[in-house]
């Protein structure tokens, strides 16, 4: 799957009524990507979180295009396609376990409960969580832990369109090489992207990394 | 993606997050039955005369109040559910994460307050019972099949009005006006409590623009005195339009609601 994205600009508006300036998040951001794996870096506020929110669907652009194979995608393709793994656990159902997060994270994706489980405990091995984790109510779980529960979520989908937003926060030495090694076999038949303040991790988990600045690719 | 399996699992995650606080959950039923037992003895006070209000519909204050708490405490349901739910999803930050899947915003609407509606019937099941158990209720001459179209006809429109409602939330977060309404007007304006005549003329007339006043109206007489279709058919043709109005209406509204928050930046504020 070829992505192509051409003069992306996206401006959050200033709230109702407040004299703030609108804020300029993304400024023509032009990039073709294909299966395989791109870091992205920069400072805080650069772009990051606000291309790959575009990327998935969640934001609408205002101006430029993106392309799928060729045909212009607006954000319910994108939706359909992507999968993103936010860059704090802030989106999950705190009373719920694990798991039954991820059962239910999975249905609204079209994943049937047994392939939620199943993924859940595959995925959850190869990141060093433990299955009394995915047992575990989630707002018991350490916030290693809660970023490895999000990094399943995202996996399980086998989206062709992998976000990772600061997929390595919090995370230990196990997990960081279990994820650089599940980032590396998706990224054989997927396009992930991945962000991180890290240079060395982006360096042993990405083939090419790109530098945000000010909303631009630098 | 089946939209069936999409609200098994809303109602699978909701069942489980409100049952993990178990007091609150027991608590809830107990409340249903203590606000009927107020008005039970308050309608004992003034014994079984029949207002000249109610004479209309055939039954004591009791009789009237109960069958009006059940079926309002049922179809409001829907009025404060979807705003309600969705200020929780933003609240928990889920809302972003729910609304980054593929999810269509129709199955989205249907899922949201499934499990609402299903504690509603739990809780009219408790309102059944103690009228029957409890206070010894009868509806011996009820027409069922006209209660029951009345009953569909209100659900679906109340749902719509709080699918509106969910729209403020979606834009402002907090500060929702229609809430406001419904929330502050509906049981002093539709005739939950006492029959809209007993209103001055300015205030009936008010009381003329809301659903709530048909629903409720319709309800009791084909509940209390066994109207027919034909008898409440003006009610009924006010609801019909209520939802061929409301019913679209609404759902485009939220789309654009969504839409506008994805444009703005804010599905992921609260």
């Amino acid at each position: 799957m070829l992505i192509e994205v051409s003069g992306l600009e996206k401006i959050f508006p200033a709230p109702f009524f407040s004299r703030a300036a609108p804020l300029r998040a993304l400024t023509g951001v032009t990039l073709a990507v294909g299966p395989g794996v791109l870091g992205f870096e920069g400072p805080n506020g650069s772009g990051k979180t606000t291309l790959f929110k575009v990327l998935a669907g969640i934001l609408e652009t205002d101006g430029g295009t993106i392309a799928v194979d060729g045909q212009a995608a607006g954000s319910a393709r994108l939706r359909a396609l992507a999968a993103f793994c936010p860059p704090n656990p802030r989106s999950f159902y705190y009373r719920l376990s694990a798991l039954e997060n991820l059962r239910f994270f999975g249905a609204l994706a079209g994943i049937s409960p047994a392939q939620a489980v199943e993924r859940a405990r595959e995925l959850g091995a190869r990141l060093a969580l433990a299955p009394a984790d995915l047992e575990r109510r989630f707002d018991r779980l350490s916030e290693g832990n809660m970023q490895k529960v999000s990094l399943v979520r995202a996996f399980s989908r086998r989206a062709p369109l992998l976000l990772l937003d600061e997929p390595f926060h919090g995370l230990d030495e196990k997990a960081c090489a279990g994820l650089i090694a599940l980032i590396a076999e998706t990224g054989r038949s997927s396009t992930v992207l991945l962000s991180s303040h890290s240079r060395a991790l982006l360096a042993a988990a990405a083939d090419k990394t790109f530098r945000l600045e000010a909303g631009r690719l630098a | 993606m089946s939209p069936a399996r999409v609200i098994l699992a809303f109602i699978r995650k909701d069942f489980l997050a409100e049952s993990s606080y178990r007091l609150s959950f027991s608590l809830g039923a107990l409340a249903t039955l203590a606000n009927l037992a107020v008005f039970y003895f308050i309608g004992r006070l003034f014994g079984a005369n029949l207002a000249p209000q109610l004479e209309a519909f055939g039954t004591d204050y009791f009789g009237y109040v109960f069958a009006a708490l059940a079926f309002f405490g049922y179809i409001g349901t829907g009025a404060g559910s979807y705003a309600g739910r969705l200020r929780e999803e933003q609240t928990q930050g889920t809302l972003e994460a729910t609304l980054s899947t593929p999810l269509g915003v129709f199955p989205l609407l249907a899922a949201m307050s499934a499990w609402n509606f299903l504690f509603a019937t739990f809780e009219l099941a408790i309102y059944a019972v103690a009228g029957i158990f409890i206070f010894k209720l009868d509806f011996p001459t009820a027409n069922w099949p006209a209660a029951a179209l009345v009953f569909f006809l209100s659900a679906a429109c109340f749902a719509a009005l709080g699918v509106l409602s969910a729209c403020f939330v979606m834009l402002f977060k907090r500060g929702n006006p229609m809430a406001w309404v419904l929330n502050n007007f509906e049981g002093l304006l539709g005739g939950v409590y006492f029959p809209v005549t007993v209103l001055p003329a300015w205030l009936a007339a008010v009381s003329n623009l809301l659903p709530v006043t048909y629903a409720v109206r319709a309800f009791q007489l084909a509940l209390n005195k066994g109207a027919g279709v034909a008898e409440i058919k003006g009610d009924l043709l006010v609801l019909t339009a209520f939802d061929i109005l409301l019913i679209p209406a609404s759902i485009w509204l939220f789309g654009l609601a969504v839409a506008r928050a994805r444009k703005a930046g804010t599905l992921g504020e609260y």
